[in-house]
């Protein structure tokens, strides 16, 4: 089972201790890794491709066409990538005249799309490729007692008929995962919202704020230990945003996330350190020694 | 995938009225639009609403907020589009020079790096660190040539035009 591995832009600049332990993980699980040279940025759905479609799907078509002349489907780390990704392979794929066009725009490049790979999430890959059954049997250390609130995100589900991978309004999936692992999804208000991302970058930073308190207290309520995200934004609006949030709204307790292939990290046996959660803006010492606890 | 023409932009722009402002994609709790969040909104005057107000993106200046991630149009019982609108505005607006500083910074450092983000001294201390791969920066020729037949080149040197 060997994929092109699409890392994008935000996990290996701003993430790249998530990036190691993705590829570490990933591995273990025999799902091997292809790096494929030319990579460029999808390109970014809300800063690039929703500004200029015919772009956005000619630089994805590219990347795509680099994974089709390796021979492998596209393996993202990142809901974002995979929004754009996918949307552009299914609709080259699917519609002859818009191929021609972009393979026109594609001439001088001496690449051609000719739509022999699919693009999956790692989580459709360990889903509908390894298998659950399989990534439980990987499980050495289940994290039992551990409560997961999960954020699923918005990129990965939507639009549904083309991105098949959960319902956008009653998201179940990540929850699954999180039971694969031995621990337990918690259910929360708010869990669709989205984590605010737009917000902070184009909008009201306090309006920002607002929106994550009330995300963070709901998990929390719920009784969550912590937070598990599939895509690197997400995690990023929830640890890094989370410290600054804290702060501005004087919240009283610190509420770590993790990106899903660090708690699958963590019970297949590596420690906290292995995972890179000392580069987290958030940790918290009463969630590091329950998984203490539990992973021991 | 749709490739708005002017004439759909105008059909787009129908779809709009025919919003009852019935609050479903904003108001209602278990669904609603993050940037609901924004003090300038509320149960009278949502996002989609008010950015459903105008077509002219100059006169638009919230749809930079819009994450795309489909929630309204798939909650909206009247089969309204918002995401094809604001998308729609947020195209024209590019072409017409005006795009927000934020989005034509991500757009030229793509086409200069190939990353949406920028590589810092920071990124690269970390990933030698952990021993990982440095970052190339590349591509640069095959984005600049896409970038020249799709005529994203002209959009970005009107913007300048216009930012000047």
């Amino acid at each position: 089972m060997r994929y092109a591995l699409f890392r994008g832009c935000f996990l290996p600049v701003r993430l790249p201790h998530i990036e190691k332990v993705s590829r570490e993980v990933l591995e273990e699980l025999d799902v091997r890794l292809q790096d494929v040279e030319g990579f460029s940025c999808c390109p970014e759905p809300v800063g690039f491709y929703s500004n200029d479609r015919l772009t956005g799907t000619a630089l994805a078509a590219r990347n795509i066409c680099l994974a089709e002349e390796e021979g492998h489907d596209i393996i993202t780390l990142c809901n974002g990538c995979t929004y754009t990704l996918k949307q552009v392979n299914e609709s080259l794929k699917a519609n002859p005249d818009l191929r021609t066009k972009v393979n026109e725009i594609l001439a001088e490049t001496d690449h051609q799309f000719k739509g022999t790979i699919d693009v999956k999430h790692f989580a459709t890959v360990l889903r509908d490729d390894l298998g659950f059954d399989k990534v439980a049997m990987k499980v050495v250390a289940p994290l039992t007692g551990l409560k997961v609130a999960s954020h699923t995100g918005c990129h990965i589900v939507s639009p549904p008929e083309i991105m098949r991978f959960d319902d956008p309004f009653d998201p179940v999936v990540l929850d699954g995962m999180v039971r694969v692992l031995g621990a337990e999804a918690v259910d929360y208000d708010l869990k669709t919202l989205c984590c605010g991302w737009t917000l902070t970058n184009y909008g009201d930073k306090g309006a920002a704020n607002e929106l994550l308190g009330e995300k963070l207290v709901s998990m929390r309520g719920a009784g969550a230990d912590c937070i598990a995200t599939i895509c690197p934004q997400c995690f990023y609006q929830f640890d890094t945003g989370q410290a600054l949030a804290s702060r501005k709204l004087g919240l009283d307790f610190r509420f770590p996330s993790l990106f899903y292939l660090q708690l699958l990290a963590l019970a297949m046996g590596h420690s906290l350190d292995d995972i890179g959660y000392r580069r987290h803006r958030v940790r918290d010492p009463g969630f590091e020694s329950k998984v203490k606890e539990v992973v021991a | 995938m749709d490739y708005l023409s002017e004439d759909e932009s105008i059909s787009m722009k129908e779809a709009s009225e025919i919003c009852l402002k019935c609050g479903t994609c904003c108001v209602v709790r278990a669904h609603f639009c993050h940037v609901q969040y924004d003090e300038q909104f509320d149960a009278k005057n949502t996002y989609v609403y008010n950015c459903l107000g105008s077509d002219e993106p100059a006169e638009n200046p919230n749809i930079w907020m819009c994450v795309s991630c489909h929630k309204c149009e798939e909650i909206c019982p009247y089969e309204v589009s918002p995401i094809r609108f604001i998308e729609a505005m947020k195209s024209r607006a590019l072409e017409l020079g005006i795009a927000h500083p934020m989005i034509l910074g991500e757009v030229e450092n793509i086409l200069s790096t190939g990353y949406a983000f920028p590589l810092t001294r920071s990124s690269k201390r970390q990933r030698e660190q952990l021993g990982l791969d440095p970052l190339v920066e590349g591509a640069a020729e095959d984005i600049l040539s896409i970038a020249e037949k799709t005529g994203l080149r002209k959009k970005l040197q009107r913007s300048k035009e216009e930012g000047a």
